[in-house]
């Protein structure tokens, strides 16, 4: 098979599977989610051997795989989509792949899988659990999803968007997958649709991100009317981008391309949760943990970023545009940090310090610094979604203990509740370790390290304030990383049910084991070449093959002890200070950081309520629904029919009473009736009488005639 | 055979006409047999139809399958049929909808009979409009569709079903009253309803020449309002569309059906076939105008949706939203028509056209399906149904999508070329019709978590007004629907490239 | 010869007593009488006006002989009214049947 008719095919399984699994095998749980899984192995077997032969094609960038077909005709011309993989996509697809895989399998083991049917679980709810009876005596286990074969169908269509939008060779694919993806978020955040918080937090996170979306289409419509082309190798040709740099857009100073870029960048400031956009994001942690991950890591959250990095050489050119951004996010990355502080959520902290990082990333981008934002998107994904998914773990092993004492008041997401898991839960914890030692950039042996070495570098060269905002940033994530590993797993129980936490089965310690391999082994491909001793080691593959996806190689900077210096200290400071402040906070009465401004996220949500939602709602139903069309449109109609009665009535009062009626209706039978009444006398019935009345009136006619006619 | 082929579009035409006086002589009790009936003569019109695009030569230019007969020669009227491009994909829908919305009438017991004649009458109405090429034929088609459709309203509607009617009947007449009159003062003026002698004759035509004592200029100017205001209130056109959220929730289920999947086609027709490239100078004049409506539509349309606690009215908002896009497409193409930019357009707000009906339609039926379980429309008396009804759930998501322009779905596509089309050459409009499109979402997402999500009503779960799951005959009316939206949604080529070929002969 | 006008003065003072005649009697037998004056005095205008004009054309006489058949018609037919009138009301005064009146 050729390569290019491969690539075609990446996305298909998994759409597939979502079609099987709700047509026909939805009442089959095992053979749903091996439809699934299978799906996602086969997707996973595509990727890789892609990636295999792009990493082996010389000069990528400059020959790429294509392939692309007639879609749309405009006229005498056709939009044409297609499939690209230039080194950016390889390396995407590469992780996307893996992280994909390894939810899908993880998914069969947190939704229950071989558990007992719940007692009392319903359709939109999660499982409460079974009891079973064993050896004489009753107990409580968890209970299988009642909604499973419908999960693998949704992360199936997830898994298609994602795949389609890394796959494209154009912004109009990239949008379908980028919004598949959205409806997908939407089903499966509000999975558990049973609860009013999952329903609203769904509802939120499609609006939220459609903001964007809108904008994005915006953006791109304007970019195929300007280029007529929405080909990313059209779109980034010299003489294209050129003409998009030098016309004036005419909205506030910017460039064609600054503002489509701009308008591009505000549809990923929603799909990726950046300030101001951001809120959703922790609200979708309602959906089941592997969902987050799918969100959170591997697909939604880094299509923002994936589609900014794509679009790099267009924002590039306008600098206004490219300062808009290293704004917004190296803006995100602090004020997320600093909310993922007050969470009390294992989840939320997590979720907060994804939006920190998405924002490194687009800051990254924002001082130009291309590689690195790529490389940080990549082991970002594998540890995050490790991260996410060990979580998920806990909390699985957490409901473990909550079954087993009965007491359903204890949150099992609650880090409070936690404590000394290390024990109950190895696998989970070490794992999980690495995870959290990998967002914290532990120096050296870690792969968020290199990329957050390499972002704060390139920081350093290019861009002092961000440089020091994101090493802030980088603190404080450290210190937040390790006050949650230290509440869950370190010290002793602080609850019965931590007491009785259980490790997980294999389908969902295998991943974690995976990932936490790419977590750390990833960063090794992008040591910088002039780093002290580990420099050159390795080549410094990911900045040669990545980089090669630009028209002009970026070069490699030189090195400088500075931002290694601020590295080292913010990951291992906030490490270190995030241990000793925690380890013995035993409830969250104790902990200094529950400031309430941070703990409701500088009231974000109350705030967009109070100044966008409600105005909103009472604007449609007042203003435009009740005033404008059932008032002002419908109460004119209403004033023709009075009117037009009021018409009627005096024609008819005025004119066709009196007049018609009275004088020419009436008035007619009334003259003859009167008439007659007076003729009547002659009428005798006598023949003789009328004759002698012919005879008269001949003679008088006759007479008549001869006299005044015929004379 | 040859008779067949000679007479193609008559036989479209006036099948189901035929039909339904072969039905006079049915029995009435036979409800059955009836329905049977109606649907299996609703089905040879589809089926002809079909073969009729397949035997369809897209690059052709002009009208074809053209027939001609004596109608009323003294004043040079007859009836001419033909079909483009844009006029076969609106029969297309047309012949598709209607056997649907009689399958989905099968429900309906009280006077049968009188039910299906009427929809067969109104499919020959709605196809009559789309295929003739005489303005005077146009007219009597065009009031043939209407009514119709005022007795199903009145007649099988819901309970405010006069009122509703009554509005219907009213705003549309008021509209075509203009029309009349126009097509009159034009025909008079040219010496024939023919629409293409008349195209031919219109630059040419002696401009001293007088009628009334009106100057050619001011008969143009008068026939082009009153074919505007005609077609606005058809489509409808902000401010004219109040009339449709009362005729659409009072109607029967096949009734909103047809509304608002082929009726409000028509208004959106008349531009295309006769506005614009009648009167191009005009049409360049008040687009902005036009745009400006069509904005408040979308923007409006989608805010009164969103402020709907009736489902079907939500539905029927939708509408205003969606048409919205058709009519900006329609001010962009008549701005800077013969540009590629208003081929775009044009191509985006015909394909909506037809995307609309089939997600507009479905969704109406889809209400239908549950109002006939619950007896309700209150969006506030549903909730939770997701677990009692799946299947139903899975399908209303699904249209429910298309509806909100979902990419992977037909509803995109379309408004993806309009808003493409028209950024150009409207931009601020575009841009502030993008509020619209924000709130489509706003709307759907609302109408999803009322009816299936949230607590489930236990009013609905037992007993006897326990919701069951959609039966295999409301399956199948959807089955073409949701077949049709992913097929655009995913190769639209294959209608986009006739509709396609038929803008760029066109304008 | 005698003139033409000798005859149409005889004929005209036959019409004139007939028609007299049917004014002024009371008796209905005797306005049919009058009336068979009547008809006959057209029948001598008739005979004068063959008479004197064209002699082979011999349209007069014919429409002679056709009065005399409408006048033995009508006077069977006004007859058997007459008895009939007769039988039913006990009079043939024509001032006593005066039924169809307002």
């Amino acid at each position: 098979m050729t390569t290019e008719t491969l690539i075609w095919l990446i996305p298909l399984p998994p759409i597939l599977a979502f079609f099987l699994i709700v047509l026909f095998t939805n009442r089959n749980k095992a053979l749903s989610h091996s439809i699934g899984v299978g799906a996602a192995l086969l997707s996973w077997i595509g990727s890789m051997v892609v990636f295999v032969r792009a990493i082996g094609v010389e000069n990528l960038g400059k020959t790429p795989f294509v392939s692309s077909i007639n879609w749309l005709p405009t006229g005498d011309t056709w939009l044409r989509i297609g499939v690209l993989v230039d080194p950016l996509t390889a390396v995407t697809l590469f992780f996307v792949a893996w992280t994909v895989l390894m939810i899908f399998i993880y998914s069969v083991g947190y939704h229950n899988f071989g558990q007992p049917e719940g007692d009392h679980d319903h359709k939109g709810l999660p499982p409460h659990g079974a009891t079973v009876e064993e050896h004489g005596h009753k107990h409580v286990v968890p209970s299988i999803e009642p909604m499973y074969s419908r999960f693998f169908a949704f992360i199936g269509l997830f898994a298609f968007g994602m795949f389609t939008l890394v796959v494209s060779d154009n912004l109009l694919t990239l949008f379908v997958g980028w919004e598949i993806m959205g409806l997908c978020s939407y089903l499966l955040i509000g999975f558990w649709y049973g609860k009013k918080s999952a329903r609203d937090a769904a509802i939120k996170a499609f609006m939220t991100t459609r903001v964007g979306d809108v904008f994005m289409l915006l953006g791109i419509a304007y970019l195929y009317s300007v280029t007529g082309t929405l080909s990313f190798r059209e779109i980034f040709s010299e003489t294209t981008l050129h003409t998009l740099a030098a016309i004036p857009s005419g909205v506030l100073g910017f460039s064609t391309a600054g503002l489509i870029g701009l308008l591009l960048f505000i549809g990923t400031v929603g799909k990726s949760a950046q300030f101001p956009l951001h809120v959703w994001l922790p609200d979708a942690m309602e959906g089941p943990t592997p969902v987050s991950a799918m969100i959170h890591a591997a697909t939604m959250v880094s299509a923002g970023v994936y589609a900014v990095i794509r679009m790099f050489p267009l924002l590039s050119l306008d600098a206004q545009t490219m300062s808009i951004v290293a704004f917004i996010g190296a803006f995100t990355a602090l004020f997320a940090a600093t909310i993922a502080l007050a969470q009390n959520d294992i989840k939320r902290v997590l979720a907060y310090s994804t939006i920190s990082q998405l924002g490194y990333m687009i800051a990254a981008l924002g001082i130009g610094a291309y590689v690195a934002a790529a490389f940080h998107l990549m082991t970002h994904a594998f540890f995050k979604a490790l991260l996410f998914l060990g979580s998920g773990s806990v909390i699985h092993g957490m409901e473990h203990g909550v079954l087993h004492t009965g007491n359903h008041k204890v949150d099992p997401q609650d880090m409070f509740n936690m404590g000394g898991l290390r024990n109950k839960m190895p696998i989970t914890f070490w794992t999980f370790l690495l995870g959290g030692f990998a967002l914290s950039g532990f120096p050296l042996i870690t792969a968020g390290f290199w990329s957050k070495d390499e972002i704060l570098a390139d920081a350093f060269a290019h861009n002092l304030p961000v440089f020091i905002t994101l090493a802030i940033a980088a603190f404080l994530t450290a210190f937040y990383t390790m006050r949650q590993i230290t509440l869950t797993f370190l010290g002793e129980p602080r609850t019965e049910e931590a007491k009785h936490a259980q490790e997980t089965p294999w389908t969902m310690t295998l991943p974690l084991i995976v990932l936490s391999v790419f977590a750390v082994g990833y960063g090794w491909l992008g040591i910088p070449e002039h780093f002290p001793v580990l420099g050159g080691l390795v080549p410094n593959w990911i900045h040669e093959f990545v980089g090669g996806t630009l028209a002009e190689h970026p070069e490699a900077l030189d090195f400088n002890i500075v931002p290694l210096l601020t590295s080292l200290v913010v990951a291992l400071g906030g490490l270190g200070l995030g241990y000793l402040f925690y380890r013995n906070v035993n409830s969250s009465t104790e902990d200094k950081l529950q400031i309430g401004f941070l703990k409701n996220k500088y009231y974000f949500d109350e705030i967009y309520d109070v100044v966008f939602i409600k105005p909103v709602t009472w604007f449609a139903d007042k203003v435009v629904y009740q005033i404008m069309d059932k008032g002002f449109i419908d109460g004119i109609l209403h004033l023709f029919g009075p009117g037009t009665q009021g018409i009627g009535d005096t024609i008819r009062n005025y004119f066709d009473l009196p007049v018609i009626n009275r004088f020419l209706g009436d008035g007619s039978a009334n003259a003859t009736y009167w008439s007659g009444e007076k003729l009547r006398v002659v009428q005798t019935g006598r023949i003789q009488q009328y004759l002698m009345l012919g005879l008269i009136l001949f003679l008088a006619i006759g007479a008549i005639l001869y006299f005044f006619v015929l004379a | 055979m040859d008779f067949i082929v000679n007479h193609f579009l008559s036989l479209v035409l006036f099948i189901p006409s035929l039909a339904a006086l072969i039905m006079l002589f049915l029995p009435k009790g036979e409800a059955k047999l009836l329905r049977w009936f109606a649907l299996g003569a609703s089905l040879v019109p589809f089926l002809l139809s079909v073969s009729l695009w397949f035997q369809f030569k897209s690059f052709v230019p002009g009208f074809q399958f053209q027939e001609r007969y004596e109608w009323y020669e003294a004043i040079g009227s007859s009836l001419h049929l033909g079909v483009d491009g844009l006029s076969l994909t609106m029969v297309l829908l047309t012949t598709l909808l209607t056997p649907l919305a009689i399958l989905a009438s099968f429900n309906i017991t009280e006077k049968v009979k009188a039910y299906m004649m009427l929809f067969l009458f109104l499919e020959t109405g709605m196809l009559g409009v789309f295929m003739s090429l005489d303005l005077l034929v146009f007219f009597v088609f065009w009031e043939v569709g209407l009514v119709p459709m005022y007795f199903l309203i009145n007649q099988w509607g819901s309970a405010n079903r006069n009122y509703a009617s009554m509005k219907f009947m009213i705003y549309t007449m008021g509209g075509s009253l203009g029309l009349l009159l126009a097509i009159q003062m034009l025909g008079v003026l040219f010496g024939t309803y023919d629409l293409l002698a008349l195209t031919q004759r219109w630059t040419a035509l002696d401009p001293d020449s007088t009628l009334l004592g009106m100057s050619v200029s001011t008969v143009k100017a008068i026939a082009f309002w009153a074919f505007t205001i005609a077609f606005a209130v058809k489509v409808p056109v902000w401010p004219f569309h109040t009339w449709l959220p009362d005729a659409h929730t009072e109607a029967p289920t096949a009734g909103s059906m047809i509304l608002a999947g082929v009726l409000l086609k028509l208004g959106a027709y008349g531009f295309l076939r006769l506005i614009l490239p009648l009167y191009p100078a005009e049409a360049k004049m008040f687009a902005a105008a036009l745009a400006v409506l069509a904005t408040a539509a979308i923007v409006f349309g989608a805010f009164a949706s969103f402020a709907q606690t009736d489902f079907k009215r939500l539905v029927a908002y939708s509408s205003v939203n969606h048409m919205g896009f058709v009519v900006l497409g329609i001010a962009a193409a008549g701005l800077a028509s013969g540009t590629p930019d208003a081929t775009i357009a044009l191509n985006g707000a015909i394909l909506q056209m037809f995307n609309h009906g089939l997600s507009a339609a479905g969704m109406f039926f889809l209400v239908g399906v549950i109002y006939e379980r619950t007896h309700t429309r209150n969006l506030e008396e549903f909730g939770g149904l997701f677990p009692l009804a799946p299947v139903y759930g899975g399908i209303l998501i699904f249209t429910s999508m298309a509806s909100l322009g979902l990419p992977g779905l037909n509803g995109f596509i379309s408004e993806f070329l309009v808003v493409r089309g028209t950024w150009p050459i409207l931009t601020t409009f575009t841009a502030i019709s993008m509020v619209g499109l924000l709130f489509t979402g706003a709307y759907i997402l609302k109408g999803i978590k009322k009816v299936l999500h949230g607590p489930l009503n236990e009013h609905w779960a037992h007993g006897e007004h326990k919701v069951t799951e959609i039966n295999a005959r409301e399956i199948l009316v959807m089955a073409p629907l949701m077949v049709l939206i992913l097929w655009i949604g995913i190769y639209p080529a294959w209608i986009l490239d006739v509709i396609n070929k038929a803008v760029v002969m066109l304008f | 010869m005698v003139p033409l006008s000798w005859y149409l003065i005889f004929s005209a003072a036959l019409f004139s007593i007939g028609l007299f005649g049917v004014l002024s009697r009371r008796n209905a037998v005797a306005i049919l009488l009058g009336i068979e004056l009547m008809l006959n005095s057209v029948n001598v205008n008739l005979a004068a006006f063959w008479r004197y004009g064209n002699v082979t054309d011999i349209a007069g006489q014919v429409f002679a002989i056709i009065v005399f058949a409408v006048a033995a018609a009508e006077v069977s037919v006004g007859l058997a009214l007459v008895i009939s009138i007769y039988r039913k009301r006990n009079t043939v005064i024509a001032d006593d049947i005066d039924m169809l009146k307002f």
